[in-house]
């Protein structure tokens, strides 16, 4: 019940114009976002952080939030066009997405993919709305070391499952926690790690790390990109609606999709590309026609689609209720909240209900705005994908720079941008998955203070940490995840490797192509 | 690079890292008031952590090679699909130029000014990655800056540096 009065609240606070204005141009902008290859939604998100500055927090957020499920809802257009996945998590919908554009059936895929974000959309934030309420009571019994415990599992979640290596997952949670502990310790006054510089003792900048190593860095693909010459594109073309037989199919794969999107997403660190992948395995083994996946099967753009928005929905679950951030771009959006002087967790319900329920309110409103802005405008919208890469790689940097500068007005920050840029590129290079690094970053102070707080009250006891048995059954659920990710990983999923392989395959194609005009041009 | 020398060079680079993180925290002044811990203790564990998983690529890497020896040697020049194009073989240089140029263009940013540094920056950008368009680059670097600057200085109250146009 307090939910539906919270959801009747929150509407009322996101149906005030100016919050309808920039959640319309939060889901506008990261639509945009989405159609642009390599963008995601982190880097999105990050990008325009700096524009939010001035704002009334409510608004700020409402719009930062649309820019991220804007992404997820358009991930699919550059996955179906052009054969390249918007972010990670559209990348299953290239295995029928882009066989049905190439048959000619791009619009129907779109406006499939469209169709089914919009349900799961809907459907996650509900099940948001119901589930955070009742996880947030829970968690205002944490105390120190529950809540040490609870990032240690999320920290250790992150770590384990993203990327391909264990080694790199932690590797990169490591160096975000030594980032978090550069500044002045708050418990004994004590500057760590600053190397004299003034600039680092208020710590490293949030915002500085995120766009450097997701911006800035991204913008080395697009320059490997663009040399290549191997962006090439399906034009929508065809009837932008699909027949009665395809829904037919699509319809009970978009609620399996959901259930198994939001369950992932629920889960710190799982992500949507994991969810997008279990909901394809899914619906291929329960097909009557598995034959037809990877052919352009209309289960296989919509299961995933689904799974990959309600997943958006799950992450807000532990961002909102426990303060814990469940994917990378929601660790951003928590750097948001924190850069705003709001804390997530479960005393946001009581302290700020407009800004929670108004930002929940607010993705009802935008999934409605998102369907509206896709279905109709897709062919305008799509338009953006033939913006030469050269242009948009230098207005990334010069958005990215004024961005940084703007944060504290010192040009201390664009160097370090610049050097997580470089950071960003290696770790692309090495295969390190960046998002734990971020998610080490954010939460390493909590984790920190957290740790030193239980020990103080324990006298230095550190059994303190399985007496609890809410401390103790996280920290056990921690070693379970990783023990099942370690047996997990010695066999790769077949399907998602299927995926990668086949978007290599396609650009190599593509690029030998691009070689092949090169040479007839020169001739 | 993302091969498994790649992996032994990152494993190197980061507990040499990690050490000189450790030593930096060793150096610091122990404080405990009410704090049984101290501001040592957590950076010594994240310290150790790197290492171990920095051992634990090593391990990861030694399994890896077990099971498939040939993975460690680098794909033949002329074998299909795996020749890079001219372009891709001179992307690192670029990329190293696009660094030094974006370098030099954060040292101007206050000297020189929001307004002339980034119409520099972005036009000498352009200039390479969208060639034989001059009008076109022209228009986008110049439309860019002041549409930023305005956006800055005016809408969100944050004023750009504006060095030599102060004078």
């Amino acid at each position: 019940m307090e939910s539906l009065y919270g959801i009747l609240h929150g509407l009322a606070v996101a149906i005030q114009p100016t919050h309808l204005l920039y959640t319309l141009i939060g889901v506008f902008i990261g639509t945009m976002i989405s159609h642009l290859p390599g963008i995601g939604p982190s880097a999105g998100i990050a990008l325009l952080i700096p524009v939010t500055f001035g704002m009334d927090p409510i608004t700020a957020l409402m719009m930062l939030t649309g820019i991220y499920y804007g992404c997820m809802y358009g991930g699919a257009v550059t996955a179906i066009l052009l054969n390249a996945p918007g972010d990670a998590a559209a990348v299953m919908t290239v295995l029928d997405g882009y066989p049905m554009a190439r048959k000619g059936r791009a619009a129907a895929a779109l406006a499939i993919a469209g169709v089914s974000s919009f349900i799961a959309g809907m459907i996650g934030v509900t099940c948001l709305s119901f589930v955070a309420v009742p996880l947030a009571a829970v968690a205002l019994h944490f105390g120190p070391t529950e809540y040490f415990a609870l990032i240690f599992f999320a920290l250790s979640t992150v770590g384990a499952l993203n990327g391909n290596s264990i080694a790199k997952g932690m590797m990169a949670v490591f160096m975000g926690l030594g980032l978090a502990t550069i500044g002045i310790d708050l418990q004994s006054g004590v500057p760590r790690f600053t190397m004299g510089l003034a600039q680092l003792q208020d710590r490293v900048s949030f915002l500085v790390v995120v766009v450097g190593l997701f911006a800035i860095a991204e913008v080395s693909r697009m320059v490997e990109g663009t040399l290549g010459g191997t962006l090439h594109s399906v034009k929508v073309e065809g009837k932008l609606w699909f027949t009665k037989k395809e829904w037919k199919r699509a319809r009970p794969a978009i609620f399996r999709g959901t259930a198994v999107g939001f369950l992932c997403g629920a889960a710190p660190g799982l992500g949507g590309t994991l969810a997008a992948m279990l909901s394809y395995v899914l619906e291929k083994k329960i097909s009557k026609h598995p034959e037809e996946f990877g052919h352009g099967a209309v289960e296989g753009i919509a299961a995933p689609e689904a799974a990959t928005n309600a997943d958006t929905c799950g992450a807000f679950v532990h961002l909102l209720a426990l303060g814990v951030p469940g994917s990378g771009a929601t660790a951003v959006i928590m750097g948001a909240f924190i850069m705003y002087g709001i804390q997530p967790g479960p005393m946001l319900f009581h302290t700020q209900p407009d800004l929670v329920w108004g930002l929940i309110a607010s993705m009802y409103i935008g999934n409605i705005m998102l369907l509206v802005l896709n279905l109709p405008l897709v062919g305008i919208l799509s338009k953006i994908l033939y913006v030469p890469p050269g242009i948009l790689l230098c207005l990334i940097l010069g958005i990215a720079s004024a961005g940084v500068y703007s944060f504290n007005n010192d040009v201390f920050d664009l160097y370090l941008a610049l050097g997580f840029g470089v950071v960003g590129f290696l770790f692309r290079k090495l295969d390190v998955p960046k998002a734990p690094l971020l998610f080490g970053l954010i939460l390493g102070h909590t984790l920190e203070q957290s740790f030193r707080q239980a020990l103080t009250i324990s006298n230095g006891d550190p059994t303190v940490f399985v007496r609890s048995p809410i401390a103790a059954g996280l920290l056990l659920c921690a070693l379970i995840m990783t023990g099942a990710s370690i047996w997990s990983k010695r066999r790769p999923v077949k399907d998602l490797q299927l995926a990668e392989a086949r978007i290599a395959e396609q650009r190599l194609a593509e690029q030998h192509l691009a070689e092949q005009r090169l040479a007839e041009h020169r001739h | 690079m993302k091969s498994l020398k790649g992996d032994a060079q990152l494993a190197i680079g980061v507990i040499v890292l990690a050490a000189v993180y450790l030593y930096m925290d060793m150096r610091l002044p122990e404080v405990r008031l009410s704090d049984p811990l101290g501001p040592r203790a957590f950076p010594a564990l994240v310290g150790v952590g790197l290492i171990v998983s920095a051992l634990l690529l090593l391990l990861e890497r030694r399994h890896k090679l077990r099971i498939n020896p040939l993975a460690e040697t680098p794909p033949a020049v002329d074998e299909p699909g795996t020749n890079p194009g001219k372009s891709t073989r001179h992307s690192p240089l670029v990329l190293v130029g696009m660094v030094a140029w974006t370098a030099l263009y954060y040292v101007c940013f206050d000297r020189v000014g929001y307004l002339i540094a980034t119409t520099v920056f972005l036009l000498g950008l352009l200039t390479y990655f969208n060639r034989n368009r001059h009008k076109t680059n022209i228009a986008v670097a110049l439309g860019f800056t002041l549409v930023f600057d305005l956006l800055f200085s005016l809408v969100l109250g944050v004023p750009m540096p504006a060095g030599l146009l102060s004078i």
